[in-house]
């Protein structure tokens, strides 16, 4: 088979730049050939355009920073819940057996059935919503928490006794430390669920703000190029929130490298 | 000897690799005749290109310059008249061990091709294993199983990369037998590669000594031992120390190849 | 990972592990019947074993859970199906990895539920909206598990193939697709999980049938014992369909050597 022969910057370059012009391009191309009519499907300036509005009134930028903030305090407690709940299964064997059946029962009911539930418990609030999103934190917080704590090796801990290491210096000095790579695996995960699930809680629980909520009224509109500009300013949230994570994660790890040289 | 099935020539071969913008010579102006039903094994240090060799017999390595010719034809690729065993077993995990062997056979008919797996089965002494997985087998069986597939599409030349590398001292000098006698019964022409001169005395009629950077042969011993051969014997001895002698001039560190 | 972990637990374990559970159910009913909160908020567990039972003699019950199923099965199979063939196509060709592996990677960053209006104001509320919206969650874990275990076929099996002259769909299906089946399987229990959610995603945002509209229907007639039927079936048939999965995995994939802490 004939291989295509570009070196690996320009391969790099084009990979970056060529994918989303020829995308375009051919979105251009689909309604200059009168597949879809404008109002259907709006060409790419008209989204373009729609961007250069929505960024000239600080409403839209106020939705975004609504929608960050939901994520935020949502991905926050479920951060702390699922760090501390998988800490005390992985610690103890019997909170293990007491907790991980029912939490592995619950953990079977996609995120998206509990919607109609919590709307009828709390309304269509701020608390469902946020409650949702730390939710879908919760989940691979605990199972990688759990997972990193009682994996962490046997030497460490001989090593720990030997030292008389016990109680909160030995969760702190050698287990927590040790379980950091599951554990932040865990909060990535966590972070791009709480994103996905921030979709549902704006989409599913009416609010008057939010990104999701933008994309929503787009459809009551009919205003198309609005529900594309928000799908991709999601996208490219969601991506910039992902990179962000990775960066810390990889910059926590080489801190660790570091200090387990000197 | 045209006529004669099996045989192979190398003449003048030579082949280099690129490696960082640098042709670095693997085999250097390689020439040999194996003849019809003779066991040959290369032996040499690693790095000396032996696997290269086999590979371009085998038809898996195509640029060189030279010949490659088997009863007299250019080698294009791998062919049925050659069959392989690898030194990694290379079962096919999901494929139970009948349908390992029956993997070179699928051109054939069902009944046709159960005959050969069932014989070539028997012949390395798994019968009643066909329904086995690679996974549950020891290496030493794997590797029959191996040789069995090889067989089972009726090679005339059998080469094999170092297949008794990965296994354990007494396993191997079992399996050792055990190829001779397959050797013995098959009557075809086998070119083995080892690094173990003990397995290769015992089992060749002629043992090929190469050397590294780049890949030459420096020798070419015969072995006039009866079969079946006596490790222990001063013949046996004296053959090994000839052939350490040449390893120990030929390279500049003399225990270099033993590591 | 579940059921492996409730095989291994003894009778003591068993017996731990049914302390949560007991505690919920007695404080969900000593809430109903102290009066704590009105039974329009919580339905007493029996109230709720009886709905369900309702619902199944009244017909509703196999209905709606024959059109969700429908629902997954359509759109799993079209979203599936596609992200199969895809991922094998992107993982043999340089060519085609090169055009669609960015476009796959871009589509992903946006949550699929934001995809939702747009699908609506596409195709409408209808049903083809909805075998849509499912096949998009499953085609991303199909192609890309797809991609990954196809991708990942060892050189050696390649050679071994060289070998014996195996080519074009005979190399396909005796060595490219079993060597890649383990991955492949996980992507289609990641798949058919995502379906699931998906459809009762769709069924929630409008539906005249299925376990999404049950809640829906419930929320709107304010009769929470439905909401809570609704939600005790999404539960039980997603376990259902990991179970069907991890029972046809193992048929598959006997082959496998017993990798110690595999998760299941």
């Amino acid at each position: 088979m004939k291989r295509f022969a570009f070196n690996k910057k320009t391969k790099a370059i084009l990979g970056v730049f060529a994918f989303p012009i020829v995308l375009i391009g051919l979105w251009q191309l689909f309604i200059l050939a009168g597949f879809s009519s404008a109002r259907f499907l709006p060409p790419p300036y008209k989204v373009l355009q729609k961007f250069v509005i929505l960024f000239s009134e600080p409403t839209y930028s106020h939705h975004i920073a609504v929608s960050l903030q939901r994520v935020m305090i949502g991905f926050f407690i479920g951060t702390l819940a699922g760090f501390l709940f998988g800490l005390l299964m992985g610690l103890s064997k019997t909170a293990e057996k007491i907790f991980a059946p029912f939490f592995h029962a619950i953990r079977q009911v996609p995120m998206i059935g509990w919607i109609p539930l919590i709307i009828m418990w709390f309304g269509m609030n701020e608390l469902p919503r946020v409650l949702i999103i730390s939710v879908a934190a919760f989940y691979p917080i605990t199972l990688n928490t759990f997972s990193g704590v009682r994996n962490v090796p046997r030497e460490y801990l001989e090593l720990a006794s030997v030292y008389g290491f016990k109680g909160l210096t030995l969760i702190k000095k050698i287990i927590i430390p040790a379980a950091l790579p599951s554990i932040a695996t865990g909060i990535s995960l966590g972070l791009a669920m709480s994103w996905s699930v921030l979709m549902v809680a704006e989409i599913f629980i009416q609010t008057a703000l939010g990104v999701g909520t933008q994309i929503q009224r787009g459809r009551d509109r009919f205003d198309i190029a609005l529900v594309i500009a928000g799908i991709i300013t999601v996208g490219v949230l969601g991506y910039a929130m992902t990179v962000l994570v990775q960066k810390i994660v990889q910059a926590v790890e080489r801190g660790r490298v570091i200090s387990t040289e000197k | 000897m045209p006529n004669n099935k099996g045989t192979l020539q190398i003449r003048n071969l030579s082949k280099s690799f690129i490696v960082d913008n640098n042709p670095l010579q693997i085999l250097n102006d390689i020439n040999l005749t194996v003849h019809s039903g003779a066991f040959v094994t290369i032996v040499g240090s690693s790095g000396c290109g032996k696997t290269t060799l086999l590979r371009i017999m085998l038809g898996l390595e195509n640029h060189y310059t030279g010949e490659a010719l088997i009863d007299g034809k250019q080698i294009i690729g791998p062919g049925s008249d050659r069959g392989i065993v690898f030194q990694d077993h290379r079962l096919l995990p999901w494929l139970t061990v009948g349908e390992n062997v029956a993997f070179g056979l699928d051109k054939l008919k069902r009944k046709e091709k159960k005959l050969l797996v069932d014989e070539h089965l028997k012949l390395v002494g798994l019968n009643g294993f066909e329904s086995a997985y690679p996974s549950q087998l020891s290496g030493g069986m794997a590797q029959r199983v191996a040789i069995a597939r090889a067989l089972a599409s009726k090679p005339e030349i059998l080469l094999l990369d170092e297949p008794l590398g990965a296994l354990d001292a007494l396993t191997r000098m079992y399996m050792q037998q055990e190829l001779e006698r397959l050797w013995l019964l098959e009557k075809i022409t086998m070119i083995m590669v080892t690094h173990d001169i003990d397995e290769a005395i015992y089992l060749s009629d002629k043992v090929v000594i190469m050397s590294s950077r780049p890949g030459v042969i420096k020798k070419i011993i015969d072995v006039p031992l009866s079969r079946p051969r006596d490790r222990a014997s001063s013949d046996f001895t004296r053959i090994k120390a000839e052939i350490l002698e040449e390893f120990h001039l030929g390279t500049e560190y003399p225990f270099a190849y033993a590591i | 990972m579940s059921k492996k972990f409730i095989q291994r637990l003894g009778l003591k374990d068993k017996l731990l592990a049914l302390i949560v559970p007991l505690l919920v159910l007695a404080a969900w009913q000593g809430a109903v019947s102290q009066k704590l909160c009105s039974d329009l908020i919580l339905t007493p567990p029996l109230t709720l074993l009886n709905t369900l039972v309702e619902l199944a003699q009244s017909g509703d019950l196999t209905l709606n859970i024959l059109a969700s199923l429908k629902r997954v099965m359509i759109g799993f199979l079209l979203g599936g199906t596609s992200g199969f063939v895809l991922g094998i196509l992107m993982a043999l060709s340089p060519f085609l990895n090169s055009i669609f592996g960015p476009l796959i990677k871009a589509l992903q960053q946006v949550p699929e539920f934001a995809w939702m209006p747009l699908i609506i104001m596409f195709l409408g509320i209808d049903e083809s909206a909805k075998y849509f919206f499912v096949a998009i969650g499953a085609f991303y874990p199909m192609v890309l598990n797809t991609y990954q275990g196809v991708s990942g076929v060892p050189e050696k099996y390649h050679e071994l193939a060289r070998v014996f002259d195996y080519k074009s769909f005979r190399y396909l299906f005796k060595v490219i697709i079993p060597s890649a089946l383990p991955s492949i399987i996980t992507g289609i229990r990641l798949s058919l999980g995502l379906s699931w959610m998906f459809v009762v995603g769709a069924e929630l945002f409008g539906s005249d049938s299925g376990v999404g509209y049950l809640m829906t229907w419930g929320r709107a007639v304010f009769q929470i014992d439905l909401v809570m039927a609704g939600l005790i079936l999404v539960g039980v048939i997603g376990f259902a369909m990991n179970v069907l999965l991890e029972i046809a995995e193992k048929r598959f994939l006997l082959w496998r050597e017993p990798v110690d802490g595999r998760p299941v």
